[in-house]
């Protein structure tokens, strides 16, 4: 179950594995239903489903050569694979840390390190994104703007009416680095541009 | 904000990726007959089921475990599917007693959780906020989401809720609020007292 012991957890967070533990959540609750309605239907009317005497016959008549068997290997191991990379792979933050307000939280953060776990103040990558992008559409030159952003890297692409981009795209990266860095974000994420030419 | 499960899901699929995995693996191996020359398993052109399997499905003790596997393998299930929703382990009610004293207060964090709103929902640049307590009254556990608009100082606001909104906190619990989580997003929307506007212009030539 999700945590409960009264404790809040971190705001910057690895992914929860919700989508692929629903799938395989359902997956399992429609076997073990189909299992179990068969079961019921068996010790009532005194004869298996014939969805389950089909799977019986098929059995009787399988060798261990057989294709349907290779087949059924192949994608076990596949599902097997893609389980344990879901389960493994720790996948990005959801948040980028923002440094705390005052020097006095920075100092007391230092000296107590359970308290600086239990003290952070974060930033969404969806935030860091907007707030770049919304900077880099006050410059002048900069037409339409759209952001993304991840951990270590907020990239930009900039559409521009100018011919010569190369200023625009030094001026893009210092606007939105100074705003960011003035933001407290820390690590101060990678600023990167693309500019292109339209019209 | 809210709390996932994601060590359980983790777990979970590890432990089922693992199962899979090895069946799949060993399937494969039984199917080239490598697994044959190493544990003496039933040759590869050999049939699966040796005999008929009318006689074993005809057990009763068989629908009993199929019966038992299903239901147990399926609360699981259902349990693993509920636990996916997010939730927010609200604090009990906090009870404030000083030591010696006659009387105790008692009080609903979501009060208390609604005056930091109401109280952050006031300063600049803030479009809306949420606040979750957690904890007890002499170790509270305060959770923040701040939704800004694009133009609005972060830094300013973060300075503004460590030496107000975190001290009012403290000084009506008479506790300080060590533990205490913020979380900012920007939202193109403007804060409801319009702080943002939009100017015009002519330009003359």
């Amino acid at each position: 179950m999700s945590r409960n012991d009264g404790r809040s957890s971190r705001l910057r967070r690895r992914p929860s594995r919700t989508v692929p533990a629903i799938v395989v959540g359902i997956v399992l609750l429609a076997a073990s239903v189909a299992l179990a309605w068969a079961s019921i239907a068996r010790l009532i009317d005194g004869t298996w489903s014939t969805l389950l005497l089909g799977l019986r016959d098929w059995l009787v008549g399988l060798h261990w050569d057989d294709p349907s068997l290779w087949i059924i290997g192949i994608v076990a191991v596949v599902v097997g694979v893609v389980l344990l990379l879901c389960a493994l792979i720790p996948g990005a933050f959801s948040a980028l840390t923002v440094r705390n307000a005052t020097a006095r939280a920075d100092a007391d953060a230092q000296e107590h390190e359970h308290t600086a776990a239990e003290r952070e103040t974060v930033m969404t990558r969806r935030a860091v994104a907007h707030l770049a992008r919304a900077q880099c559409v006050k410059l002048d030159g900069v037409g339409t703007a759209s952001a993304t952003a991840s951990n270590k890297r907020v990239h930009l692409k900039v559409d521009t009416s100018l011919r010569e981009t190369d200023d625009l795209r030094i001026r893009v990266i210092e606007d939105v680095r100074d705003r960011l860095n003035t933001t407290g974000l820390d690590p101060l994420p990678r600023i990167t541009a693309t500019i292109e030419t339209t019209g | 904000m809210r709390q996932t499960a994601g060590t359980l899901n983790r777990t979970w699929l590890a432990i089922l990726g693992i199962l899979v995995l090895v069946a799949g693996v060993a399937v494969l191996l039984q199917a080239t007959g490598i697994l044959q020359n190493v544990l003496q398993t039933p040759l590869r052109g050999a049939k699966i089921v040796t005999g008929g399997l009318h006689p074993f499905f005809a057990q009763q003790w068989l629908v009993i475990l199929f019966l038992a596997v299903g239901i147990i393998v399926g609360v699981l299930a259902l349990l693993w599917i509920i636990a996916q929703i997010p939730r927010k382990n609200l604090a009990e009610t906090y009870r404030l007693q000083q030591p010696g004293a006659q009387g105790r207060t008692t009080c609903d964090p979501s009060v208390l959780a609604d005056v930091v709103v109401h109280q952050i929902n006031t300063l600049p640049g803030v479009v809306a906020s949420s606040a979750l307590l957690r904890g007890t009254a002499d170790e509270p556990d305060l959770t923040l989401k701040v939704t800004v608009n694009d133009e609005a100082d972060v830094r300013a606001l973060l300075r503004h809720l460590e030496s107000t909104t975190f001290m009012e906190l403290s000084t009506a619990l008479e506790t300080p609020v060590i533990k205490r989580r913020v979380q900012i997003d920007v939202s193109a929307r403007n804060q409801n007292s319009g702080t943002v506007t939009q100017s015009g212009g002519i330009v003359l030539q």
